[in-house]
């Protein structure tokens, strides 16, 4: 049990650690923490949550014919996505905390959605490298015997 | 036709079709009016600059045309190399790992040429802004993953060291790009810029995490509170004698052959 805690422990920090040790030799040549880079991990989290709820509420759609579409988890997401979009809605037309570099809360909103199409876009294919590259490592050894019976 | 309207139309409407498309594709009933509606929709996108080149928005549907080309090599690429490898099924000739290989490694070097070469994405006679949205998005993250991929097939696998190394050098050799991009300038995009739009990469990458993450647990919450008050199903009574000896009479007659 320990060591699978462990383990996982040790995954989160391989994970993290190339993107920090990026950021720190980036720290070490004069850059830094900007109200710019808050503002961003703030809309990318709203956003990606709004558009990810919106996705799983269409999957509750589409995919609930043997349950008969039942209303009440439809519902109970719609108001979850309308909670985030509330959250958004104040936190860009507030003391301008998460507006970036746009005239007001429209373009805002709408550039929001394309910068997470382009992230994600590269996350996906980041992903596809990744996992890709992993089972060509995996399916390039040849063979193993586990049994002599298979020979 | 206003403005607004056009960019709805062209690219607003063609980009929320893309989701939907991929649900038909993945239903048993229509698929392959779904995969086309989504096609078609994503050429709608990738077309936008064209048909509203008005619209601020479209450099999203022009970065994915641009990258389409890198990608699409890469996933040919990876697709040879798996299928190319020891696969129980739909295995491809021992060559097709090679050149998926080369096919890799060339769509890497395409990206790298489109930051330091000539094929830099360029919209409205300018760098397309979200390229260097894509870019340090991609290393950062790809460097992360293959580097978790590296450490979680030495944790979990049974003699995978050589594998894991490989995947590590992968990371390493990411990392590397990123480092070169921040040490020297691009064509058209500075190393100074470069290093401003990594810690905008990383917020990207860590806020879109959070809020995906955040989305699946609500939606768990949501149907686990939904599941929970279902009234319990009613037992059903016990098989009456009758009941029991037409189910021994059936077993019976498929109870025999020669063991």
């Amino acid at each position: 049990m320990n060591e699978g805690k462990a383990s996982w422990k040790l995954l989160v920090m391989a994970a993290m650690l190339p993107i920090l040790v990026l950021v720190a030799i980036d720290v070490s040549m004069g850059g830094g923490f900007v109200d710019e880079d808050f503002k961003r991990f703030g809309n990318a989290l709203l956003t990606s949550y709004v558009v990810m709820g919106l996705l799983l509420m269409g999957n509750l759609f589409f995919y609930a014919d043997s349950r008969h579409r039942p209303l009440a988890p439809f519902v109970g997401m719609f108001l979850a996505i309308a909670v985030g979009v509330i959250i958004t809605w104040a936190l860009i037309s507030n003391d301008d905390l998460l507006l970036e570099a746009n005239s007001g809360m429209r373009s805002q909103v709408l550039s929001n959605i394309v910068h997470l199409l382009v992230s994600g876009a590269a996350m996906l294919l980041a992903a596809l490298l990744a996992i890709g590259t992993t089972f060509a490592a995996i399916t390039g050894r040849s063979k193993m015997v586990l049994f002599e019976e298979e020979e | 036709m206003d403005e607004m309207w056009a960019a709805a139309f062209w690219f607003w409407i063609p980009l929320m079709l893309i989701p939907i498309g991929l649900y038909g594709y993945l239903r048993d009933s229509n698929r392959k009016s779904g995969l086309v509606l989504a096609l078609f929709a994503l050429i709608l996108v990738m077309v936008s600059p064209w048909t509203v080149p008005s619209s601020d928005s479209t450099a999203g549907g022009h970065l994915l045309l641009s990258i389409l080309g890198p990608s699409a090599l890469m996933a040919y690429g990876l697709y040879g190399m798996v299928f190319g490898g020891n696969v129980p099924v739909g295995r491809l000739d021992s060559s097709a790992r090679w050149s998926g290989s080369i096919a890799t490694v060339v769509a890497i070097v395409l990206m790298a040429m489109m930051h330091w070469g000539s094929f830099t994405p360029i919209w409205r006679g300018d760098v397309n802004p979200y390229w260097i949205v894509f870019w340090p998005t991609f290393l950062m993250f790809s460097t992360s993953l293959c580097a978790l991929a590296s450490l979680a097939l030495v944790g979990f696998g049974s003699e995978r060291l050589s594998e894991s190394l490989n995947l590590a050098g992968l990371s390493v050799v990411m990392a590397g790009i990123a480092l070169t991009a921040m040490f020297f300038d691009g064509s058209n995009t500075s190393a100074e810029e470069f290093r401003g739009h990594l810690w905008l990469a990383a917020a990207d990458i860590f806020g879109t995490l959070a809020g995906v993450g955040a989305s699946i647990a609500t939606f768990a919450i949501v149907i686990w509170s939904y599941e929970s008050n279902l009234p319990t199903p009613p037992t059903t009574d016990a098989p009456t004698d009758e009941e029991v000896k037409h189910v021994v009479a059936i077993a019976k007659s498929h109870i025999g052959g020669e063991e």
